[in-house]
């Protein structure tokens, strides 16, 4: 096979790559579907058609993994449409390896759609709007090529270089044709064939019904935003450093927190605490990346309802659940979800609205707490009696003798005790364990809270990385309810993740939010409001109203009229203008490299007419000069084209000729410059 | 214009033919000597098939270049000295009554040979120049009802004085149209005059020269030549001098299609002079004065060898002026 085959090749199979990429970014395929086809790629892109000889003997292959994939869907772990997209993907795979003619190239192209349609229905990401651009290129270049190398007769090269830069032209221009024409008309939304949404790849598990010491411990470093929130009044800093709680736990059995309580009935709107004049309204948009069902809010979250849930279909109101540990929780599953809050500053909370289960279970301990950690707690307390003094000399004593890290050893089986005089060393959950049990031990009430800490300015809102999850310690003062005590040194409270990667994952997280708004979400109601908006009248009062759209309108359409004039003149000039014979560019730069080396021919004479002189006076330009002006004058009269990159080494010998003559130089080539010029 | 997309004739061909016209050419030089572009376009002339005109002051080697190009190529050979009393059976030929047999039989005149050197052709009167114009444009001799054809290959060089135009009959711009070309010899170079003194006695006289080809390798050359590949925007180029030539202000008259169809013929011929298959702008240009100057009626009231001039030096000016393709 000859290399240029091998390129269009490896463009099928990289298109290929991207159609199933698209449906990898959905994060719902099986993890060995991934790693199958992952493996055809690589042995396909370097050449290797393992089943070219066996073909249909691999094809039983392909009937166990249909029937792997179909019992999957039996015992229901898997969509159908998920089955249906692995199976594409594992198909393309089969197709890559098999012997390349046409036959298989075509099921290869007619794979990657299917793949491409595939991910369009499990996921509407940006990265899928990535790889579905990345398959149209690859896929258009392949099929361009395939059409090439069919009209080439056999064993003549296929003259790559000549139809890949017009092809890439070509499609250019048609991804652009198709982006505007995505953008500009109105569309079905593509994600009602998913039964069930993902939130990507990247995305955190946000909070889970238990906190187990040992847990998570690279969250820390997850740039991802989880959480957009506009905050009435605006608090007007960069860097807001607030605790945004999503759900409190009572019970520590050792290993793990929990919370006692079962669930509420469902509603529309949830009443946690009684309000108060100083209250935060909270308008929170929870991003897919968030991948959870809690609701989060400021300390302390008084009242939280207006949910909306973003589904695969459409956005629909939803019911907000209340469950034990002060938890809010979506009814309804959905990408990601918006809601109002309303907030008191932690300290205004007077109210202990708490059940006797829950409040006795706030002085708890785990049934083998080390008899050390009470011990360790009286002496660091040294009589302190009053619980919010108790809880901060706690808090304070940890932070000082107690450092942080991320580094987290595999199950141990007393972690607290493993933090508290072993390493010495843990993260956010470790202190609040560390302080809420202590305090406990003292008599004092306390819980473990978690959440988010922070909330970084993002234009008008606050945004929260998935790496600003946190957890901390409420401790209960009489008549005041329950404090925030943070015993996490303060370094460490909010995300940790590189300033690069959070300015990288800023900017896709801006680019996904365009993307979802301006295109996924783009509906057609959306397309006519901005339309209205356009070419509605201004209202001044002021003035008698008139019917005529504004100003601006005419000088958009006179703009547009304008810039598609000129687009169809500059079009219609390049499309009419005859191309330049490839022999003519070989002219064109033989008589600049002669401009250049000060020969100049005379008035009208070609260069045919100027080799012709040199030949007839002996110059020693005609030497080189003879052979290009020859071959030339075949290709460009004569029907003999320029093979590729023949142009190239006619012109070396004539390079060398003028380099010499340019250097500094012995006064005989300045005789034959005046002689040539 | 739709081209073959393969190449006419094949390489060797045209090289073999390059060698013969050179041979032909290197016979001429040796008899007029320093005359190497004028005997090569004599040569070029021939090959396309066309008739020359030799327009020049006596003595300079007209005849010579003629009947040596007849010697080289093999070709029957007549010369003819217009004169004032010329008539046009002493050209053509006549009927000839036979007393003894009582019957008329057509004796050929000098016309009936391959190369015929008509010397001073505008000193016969205009009745005689058409009689020779007719048997170049024909191909063949009508007299007394009866058709006979010139041999193959015909080709009439003629000769002019351009200076000395008294009772003389100037070719009409008509009949000028049949040369395909027109050349001029000029003096030759004071050296070449040097060496003509020099060496008179063992210059080689015509009678000496052995012929280099024959008619029918002449007339294969001149089948070759009309083969070879004119490209679309060789042919376009033709065609856009032509009609600079109607659209200068200097020119009343410019170049007719004969004269496009003739400048295509010569630039053919100077392709396979220079051994190519195809023609190229430079062979185009390289004949478009022998080709189109005697053909211009200019606007100017200048004559004879002044108006061939002025013509010569508005085909250059042209040639520099009108672009070549690329």
């Amino acid at each position: 096979m000859s290399a240029p085959s091998r390129l269009r090749l490896a463009l099928r199979d990289l298109g290929a790559g991207a159609a199933f990429g698209s449906m990898v970014v959905s994060g719902q395929l099986p993890v060995w579907t991934v790693a199958a086809f992952a493996l055809s790629l690589v042995f396909a892109l370097l050449g290797w058609r393992v089943f070219a000889k066996r073909a249909k003997a691999t094809a039983v292959l392909l009937l166990g993994m249909a029937g792997l994939l179909g019992f999957s869907v039996y015992v229901g772990q898997l969509d159908l449409v998920v089955a249906a997209c692995s199976f594409a993907g594992l198909i393309a795979g089969h197709r890559m390896l098999s012997t390349p003619e046409a036959r298989t190239d075509g099921q290869v192209q007619l794979a990657g759609l299917l793949m491409v349609a595939g991910g369009a229905a499990l996921s509407g990401e940006l990265i899928f709007a990535v790889f579905l651009v990345a398959f149209c290129v690859f896929a258009s270049l392949s099929m361009g090529l395939a059409v090439v190398e069919a009209a080439v007769p056999e064993g003549e090269p296929l003259p790559v270089r000549s139809v890949v830069r017009p092809l890439s032209v070509g499609l250019l221009f048609a991804v652009s044709g198709a982006v505007a024409f995505f953008i500009l008309f109105p569309r079905l939304n593509w994600n009602v064939a998913a039964r069930r949404a993902s939130p990507g790849l990247g995305a955190t598990t946000g909070l889970s019904d238990t906190v187990r010491l040992g847990g998570a411990g690279t969250l820390k470093s997850n740039p991802r935003v989880v959480l957009r929130a506009h905050i009435t009044p605006d608090p007007g800093v960069d860097q807001l450093g607030s605790y945004w709680v999503a759900r409190t736990y009572d019970t520590f059995d050792g290993q793990e927190w929990t919370s006692v309580g079962g669930p509420k009935r469902s509603r529309q709107r949830v009443t946690l605490r009684p309000g108060g004049e100083s209250s935060l309204h909270q308008r929170i948009e929870l991003l897919p990346a968030y991948g959870a069902r809690t609701l989060v809010a400021l300390e302390t979250p008084t009242r939280m309802g207006n949910a909306v849930a973003h589904t695969a279909s459409g956005n629909r109101r939803t019911s907000l659940m209340e469950l034990g540990g002060g938890e809010v929780r979506f009814v309804d599953a959905g990408l990601g979800y918006s809601y109002e809050a309303t907030s008191l500053p932690p300290e205004e909370d007077a109210s202990t609205k708490m059940t006797e289960a829950e409040l006795g279970q706030l002085l708890a301990l785990p049934d083998r707490l080390d008899p050390r950690v009470a011990e360790l707690a009286r002496t660091v307390l040294d009589g302190e009696k009053e619980p919010l003094a108790a809880a901060r000399k706690l808090s304070s004593w940890l932070q000082r003798e107690y450092a942080y890290t991320l580094e987290l050893q595999g199950d141990v089986e007393d972690p607290l005790a493993d933090f508290l005089f072993v390493r010495k060393a843990g993260h956010c959950e470790h202190f609040a364990t560390a302080l809420t049990l202590m305090l406990r031990t003292q008599g004092f009430s306390a819980r473990l809270a978690s959440g988010f800490f922070g909330g970084e300015r993002s234009d008008e809102d606050y945004i929260l990385r998935a790496g600003d999850a946190h957890a901390w310690t409420h401790v209960l003062v009489p008549d005041r309810g329950f404090v925030t005590v943070d015993a996490t040194p303060p370094g460490n409270r909010a995300s940790q993740s590189m300033a690069a990667l959070q300015l990288l994952t800023g900017l896709y997280e801006t680019l996904e939010s365009h993307w979802r708004s301006a295109v996924v979400d783009f509906s057609l109601r959306d397309q006519m409001d901005v339309a209205q908006r356009f070419i509605r009248p201004p209202r001044d009062s002021g003035r008698s109203s008139t019917r005529l759209p504004p100003a601006r309108v005419w000088g958009v359409a006179l703009l547009a009229g304008l810039v598609t004039y000129g687009t169809w003149r500059f079009l219609a000039a390049r499309l009419s203008a005859p191309r330049p014979h490839t022999a003519t560019r070989l002219v064109d730069t033989v008589e600049r490299m002669l401009r250049e080396a000060g020969v100049r021919p005379h008035e009208g004479e070609t260069l045919e007419d100027l080799t012709a002189r040199l030949v007839r006076e002996h110059h020693s330009l005609a030497e080189p000069l003879a052979p290009v002006t020859r071959r030339y004058l075949e290709a460009r009269f004569g029907q003999r084209p320029l093979e590729a990159g023949e142009a190239e080494r006619l012109l070396t010998p004539l390079r060398r000729y003028l380099e010499a003559r340019r250097a500094p130089a012995p006064s005989s080539g300045a005789g034959s410059q005046r002689s040539a010029s | 214009m739709n081209q073959p997309a393969r190449a006419l004739v094949s390489a060797p061909t045209v090289s073999s033919a390059r060698s013969i016209l050179e041979r032909i050419a290197a016979h001429l030089s040796r008899v007029v000597q320093g005359k190497e572009t004028q005997a090569r376009l004599t040569v070029t002339s021939l090959i396309a098939g066309g008739h020359l005109l030799l327009e020049d002051v006596p003595g300079v080697g007209k005849t010579t270049l003629a009947e040596a190009l007849a010697r080289s190529c093999g070709l029957s050979f007549a010369r003819i000295q217009f004169t004032a009393d010329l008539m046009p059976a002493d050209i053509l030929g006549a009927q000839v009554f036979h007393a003894s047999s009582a019957t008329f039989s057509f004796r050929q005149g000098p016309i009936f040979r391959q190369l015929v050197l008509a010397d001073e052709l505008n000193r016969a009167p205009p009745r005689t120049q058409s009689a020779l114009l007719e048997g170049m444009a024909q191909g063949q001799v009508s007299l007394d009802g009866n058709t006979h054809p010139l041999p193959s290959p015909f080709t009439v060089v003629a000769t002019q004085n351009p200076l000395d135009l008294t009772g003389t009959y100037p070719l009409p711009d008509s009949q000028l149209d049949r040369f395909l070309m027109r050349l001029s010899l000029g003096h030759p170079s004071p050296e070449v005059e040097a060496r003509l003194l020099i060496t008179r006695g063992r210059t080689p006289p015509v009678e000496e020269l052995e012929p280099v080809t024959g008619p029918e390798e002449l007339l294969g050359l001149r089948g070759l030549a009309s083969e070879l590949r004119m490209d679309a925007a060789v042919a376009e180029y033709v065609v856009r001098l032509a009609k600079a030539t109607r659209e200068h202000g200097d020119i009343e008259r410019g170049a007719s299609t004969r004269a496009v169809l003739a400048v295509g013929a010569a630039a053919r011929a100077h392709a396979l002079w220079e051994g190519r298959d195809f023609v190229t702008p430079g062979d185009v240009r390289a004949v478009l004065v022998p080709c189109l100057a005697h053909r211009l009626m200019l606007r100017s009231n200048v004559q004879g060898a002044a108006a061939r001039e002025e013509a010569s030096h508005l085909l250059e000016e042209l040639s520099r002026k009108v672009a070549a393709p690329r």
